[in-house]
């Protein structure tokens, strides 16, 4: 399990079809900048694909960039395979243009924080390392 | 747990190598897993790709797992990419240049490596080792993008391609010689872009000027149309299995020599042997010169234990 001294792993990827990725490339190199050890996936990827990826690093987080509207099949199909996959620890993240009602859908569904647009890197970093230590992923 | 988890590993559970990767990555209980594997069934055909950031590593080695995947082989990838010397982060993006379907027969991971390792991560023979007794057919090593000098590769794979680019420069005459040396095949990749002519033949000059690379193949490649990926596949193939053995063998026992040294050494200060800081205070103070305090220090160690 990893403790405060092993770099986080985290999986940044794109799921559907939805090639916006400014946003997650800027929190890649935020989240690098901390520290972390970023695996970028890239873009246009099936829930198949991001799960497999997160297996295969090891990561401790995944975080999810979605502009598409798509995130209530997505997401849902997403975590329903990490479950299956016995990774149901890893903790997971949302990014992008999230209709303010579904957050709350998503973050019944297992999602640790939905980060809209405007959110400050800072709050991002310190989320994590929060999470990190308080040792929920 | 850790036996837990080699069991798991050895009935051919992929979390669990990519788990026991993790542990080896950061050094943890390293040397217990490498006394556990004990040695592959059937050795992988090891190949590491290097050359210059940019040149097209990770996009050929996209390409060829899908030509690996075509002759029903499997793959395992240890992709280095470099680890922030400010932040101790990395942005690790190779993946995204490689095939993205889910496949059993493919494995991808991503590695940092550490600022004055050089151009691989850390414990890297340890990753192939594990990898290998995963019993991938392959195993495809992506350095973090070599400069003059960056030569260990050699000593960890069978066959080492090294990557170029159309219009690389004169660079390519004298500077890269290190590593022309320890290329079993020269690619020219981009070879779609203008230019890859001059640059073969730059090539070709470079290689003949000495016996020992007179022969190794150069092959113009293109991810983009796809242009000589099977040739490729086929030169490597005919390379001989040439890893070596005992370099590899000497790197472990000389990293265990080191830890155990170390340890012993931070024991030793952690303990204020009277001692050791005597040595220290005389070596500070210029009593003892360096190799009196080298023997001073292993004589002290000898006696601890």
């Amino acid at each position: 399990m990893p403790t405060a001294t092993v770099p986080l792993r985290i999986v940044l990827a794109k799921v559907g079809l939805d090639g916006h990725d400014r946003g997650i490339k800027v929190v890649a190199r935020a989240l690098r900048d901390a520290g972390m050890q970023v695996i970028y996936a890239g873009l246009w990827l099936t829930p198949e694909a991001v799960v497999r990826t997160v297996a295969d690093e090891d990561a401790n987080w995944l975080g999810l960039s979605i502009l598409s509207g798509a995130h209530l099949t997505l997401v849902p199909r997403v975590i329903q395979l990490l479950n299956e996959a016995g990774l149901g620890h890893v903790g997971v993240m949302v990014g992008g243009i999230i209709p303010e009602g579904d957050i709350s859908k998503l973050t019944h569904m297992g999602v640790a924080r939905v980060f809209g647009p405007g959110t400050a890197l800072p709050d991002i970093v310190a989320f994590l390392h929060y999470r990190s230590t308080a040792g929920h992923a | 747990m850790l036996d837990a988890l080699l069991e798991r590993f050895r009935q051919g559970d992929r979390r669990a190598l990519a788990q026991l990767l993790s542990l080896a990555a950061r050094g943890d209980q390293l040397e217990t897993i490498l006394d556990r594997l004990g040695l592959p069934a059937k050795p992988s055909r090891v190949v590491a790709f290097t050359g210059s950031a940019g040149v097209g590593k990770s996009t050929l080695i996209g390409r060829l797992i899908d030509v690996l995947r075509k002759q029903q082989t499997t793959v395992a990838v240890l992709a280095c990419d470099p680890q922030s010397p400010l932040s101790g982060g990395a942005l690790l993006g190779d993946r995204v240049r490689m095939p993205s379907n889910p496949d059993d027969g493919v494995f991808i991971r991503s590695l940092a490596a550490a600022p004055g390792q050089g151009v691989l991560a850390g414990h890297l023979d340890a990753l192939v080792r594990i990898t290998e007794a995963f019993s991938f057919d392959n195993v495809l090593i992506e350095t973090v993008g070599a400069g003059q000098g960056d030569t260990d590769v050699r000593d960890l794979a069978d066959v080492v391609v090294l990557l170029f680019q159309p219009e690389s420069g004169d660079d390519i005459q004298g500077e890269k010689a290190g590593l022309l040396e320890i290329a079993d095949v020269v690619v020219i990749h981009k070879s779609d872009l203008p230019g890859a002519e001059k640059t073969e033949s730059q090539l070709q000059m470079a290689l003949h000027l000495s016996a020992h690379t007179a022969n190794v193949p150069i092959l113009r490649v293109s991810g983009r149309t796809g242009e000589g990926i099977d040739a490729l596949w086929s030169a490597v193939q005919a390379c001989p299995l040439r890893r070596n053995h005992l370099s590899v063998s000497s790197r472990a026992l000389l990293r265990l020599v080191r830890e155990n040294l170390e340890s012993r050494l931070s024991q030793t200060e952690a303990n204020h042997d009277p001692a050791w800081l005597a040595i220290l205070e005389q070596w500070r103070q210029g009593t003892l010169s360096n190799t009196q305090a080298v023997a001073a220090a292993w004589k002290l160690l000898r006696s601890v234990n």
